[in-house]
Order: C-alpha cells, then structure tokens, then sequence
C-alpha cells in the first residue's frame, strides 16, 4: 500500500514499566513502531518503544526523543529538529565495576567502527549514581536515584565538552533469583529496571536540554531455555548499549517552543501544531502527552494492547478512536493521514443528524 | 501516591499543580480510576519528584 499524502506527524507512547504485552519488553513494539512510521510517515516515539538492547532500527521516519521531552512536546513546550547526528556523550557510573566498565566502552568502538557513530567524549561520575528498584500502588515499575546531583555534573561536563546527546549508563542492582524477574524472562511480568531508568533519563533531559537515553550495567544473566522472544534481545551480548547509541545518533535537537529558532529553514522543525494523531495503548491513557493531546482536540487511538492498568477513555471520558490491534492503529492513521473520517469505515453508518 | 479528585477542566494542570506539592515531577501517571460515590472521580497518581534534599 502506498500513499501520496503529506506525512501525518503520530505520536506513539507505550509506557515503560507497566508490563504491555506489546512494549513492556526489550523493544517488542519496534515492529508496531516501524507499520506505524510506514502509515504514518512521521512517527515520534521514545527509547521504551525502539530499545531492543543489542536489537535496533533506524529509520528516518521515526524521531527518537526521550519520555519526558515527548511529554513537554506534547505540552508545546518544545520543538523538534531532525538532524543527519548527532555527537553522543558517554556518561558512566562510577559504580560500575571495571570489567563490565570495559565492556561498554568497547560498544561504544564497536559502534564508532562498525557504524559510524560519533561517540564521545566519555565522563564518569564523581560518585556511584546509587540506583534502587521499587514497585508502586499499581505493581507499576519505579526508582529512585541516590546521587542526582553527581549525575547532573557529569551531565554538564559532556555537554561543556561538545556532546550534543548523552547515553547514560548506571549501574543497576543484580537480583538475578528475583521471581519478578523470571517471570519478565518468560513473558508475562513487568520490567523492574525501567521506571528506574525513565527517571535517569527524565532529570538529565529536562536539566540539559539535550537528547538523553539510559541503559543500564547488570551482570551477565545465566542462559534460560525458557526465554520469551520479546525478552530476548536483551541476551545477546553484555550491554544494553547499542541500541541507545544508534537511537540517539540521530535523534532530532529538543528547541524551546518560546524561543524564536535560530535556523534558516523553521519548516525543518516539526511542533505540536503539526501532530495529527497519537497512538497509545488502551488501559494507559493516563500519562502526560496522551492528556496533552487530548486536550488539543487532537485524535486518540486507543489500541488494545494489555497492561497493568486500567486507566482508559471511559475512566478519563476521553473520546477516542479505539484500534484491536497496532496493525489496525495502522489503518486508522493511514485514513486520517488520507483525510477520510474514521467512522465511514466502520458499520452500520447512522445516518448524518440533522440540526433544527 | 497521590489521590487526588478530579475537578472540572483539563486533568493534566490539576495533576501537576498537586505534585508540585511534593517536589519537581520528573515521571508520573495516572495509575487508577476510583469511584467512590456519586462526587467526582478520585485519581489514583504514582509519581517521582526531585525532592528538597537532592533525592529523586
């Protein structure tokens, strides 16, 4: 199927955490994510959705821009523009042990030599980052952070040393007898490490400016035979890097919306105004740029996409176009983007209300 | 977790100026509907925020 119609900017938010069957995994909703960026022609979604660990795509369709610069975009706050790269800054914990310190940097060559990314320079904290785990009300995925601040100065340091992004490592605890964590290998629990790491992302992004991506350093996880195929990205190799690194190698510049744009071509830059659609899943319309949108007029598709939560249109009475699947999200954007109504697609038609 | 009832106008301010509260939101959802009589909807609100003392 093909289309000549100007591309219809989606956005595509699968909250990391809160274990979706499509989503809640290492990168298991980068299939949906690229049929959603074929639809759609412009799909802007965050690392959660793209990060398969070893596993990555890159296509110029899709603008990788971390959680919370997706929700101040979605609020206006920000706009977007899409670079050919940019520089990423290596920023690592000093609580990571010198051998798996070691590993990481050498994805960092392998993605330099193999590549061609442009990665650098390297900054380690003054002190351990001091990540913890924890579980909320809901069984939602979260964490705290010990040492923010010492994450901020390395922060700055790359950027004063002219990294235009940062990946961010931070060493994580091992819990490799958890249940919890059994049961996300085998497919059905949620993903311990990533509320943690959308709040490591979430503060550097929001203090610099800049894009910003995490990957945790765990220990090597013995082999289980039992290994669900949505989880098994992350078993490939030692790092959960080289996905972030290719992620943030073109992900596009994050600009103040209250600015004017210091750029010859602002109709480079995509905006809020120019977003047609944002597709989420169905139990987790709760979140900031879903509510955003929302409050735009702009249209919602709710796919049904299981999760922990329950938190969907008739809860928030939101009015949106639900979607069985991401294959049929697909075809709801495609009809957006080609200016048809959504509801003359569906039977039985009522017929148009007349007013007196 | 916040519980907070839903009031009039769009959700995404009142959820914001209530966690402003607490800190600097980095990270929150709404994590729940309640209802538990014939008022408003309550919210259940799970959220992180910079703290004061430098935590997150």
């Amino acid at each position: 199927m093909t289309t000549t119609a100007t591309p219809l900017p989606t956005l595509l938010v699968i909250p990391t955490g809160i274990g979706c069957a499509v989503g809640g995994y290492a990168g298991d909703a980068l299939p949906a994510a690229r049929l959603l960026a074929a639809a759609s022609g412009c799909l802007i979604t965050h690392p959660n959705v793209m990060n398969g660990a070893a596993l990555y795509w890159s296509d110029p369709r899709i603008h990788y821009v971390e959680g919370s610069s997706l929700d101040r975009f979605a609020a206006g706050e920000l706009l977007l523009r899409p670079v050919r790269r940019q520089r990423v800054g290596l920023l690592l914990d000093a609580g990571i042990e010198p051998e798996l310190r070691l590993r990481h940097l050498q994805v960092a060559d392998g993605c330099r030599a193999t590549l061609g990314l442009d990665i650098g320079p390297v900054v380690t904290t003054e002190r351990p980052l001091e990540v913890s785990l924890s579980l909320g009300a809901s069984g939602v995925s979260w964490g705290q952070l010990g040492q923010p601040q010492a994450l901020l100065e390395a922060g700055y340091r790359l950027k004063a040393s002219g990294a235009t992004a940062i990946a961010v490592v931070a060493r994580f605890p091992d819990d490799p007898e958890s249940e919890a964590l059994a049961a996300y290998r085998q497919g059905s629990g949620v993903d311990a490490l990533a509320g943690a790491e959308a709040v490591i992302s979430h503060l550097l992004s929001r203090e610099l400016g800049v894009p910003c991506a995490h990957a945790p350093a765990l220990s090597p996880l013995a082999l289980d035979p039992d290994l669900d195929p949505r989880a098994a990205g992350e078993e490939l190799g030692f790092t959960f890097l080289p996905c972030v690194l290719v992620g943030l190698s073109r992900a596009p510049d994050l600009l103040p919306a209250a600015q004017p744009l210091p750029m010859a071509n602002p109709a480079a830059v995509i905006g809020m105004d120019a977003v047609g659609a944002v597709v989420a899943p169905a139990g987790a319309l709760g979140g900031a740029a879903v509510l955003a949108c929302a409050e735009r007029g702009i249209p919602v598709i709710a796919v049904d996409n299981p999760c922990l939560l329950n938190v969907n249109a008739e809860a928030l009475g939101l009015e949106v176009l639900p979607a069985a699947s991401y294959s049929e999200a697909a075809g709801l954007l495609l009809a957006l983007r080609e200016g048809l109504a959504p509801a003359a697609l569906h039977r039985p038609l009522p017929a148009v209300a007349a007013q007196r | 977790v916040l519980q907070l009832e839903r009031r009039p106008g769009p959700l995404r301010l009142q959820i914001e100026a209530a966690l402003a509260a607490y800190g600097r939101p980095l990270r929150w959802a709404i994590t729940a509907v309640h209802h538990p009589g014939a008022g408003e909807a309550v919210l259940q609100i799970e959220a992180v925020v910079l703290s004061g003392s430098g935590g997150a």
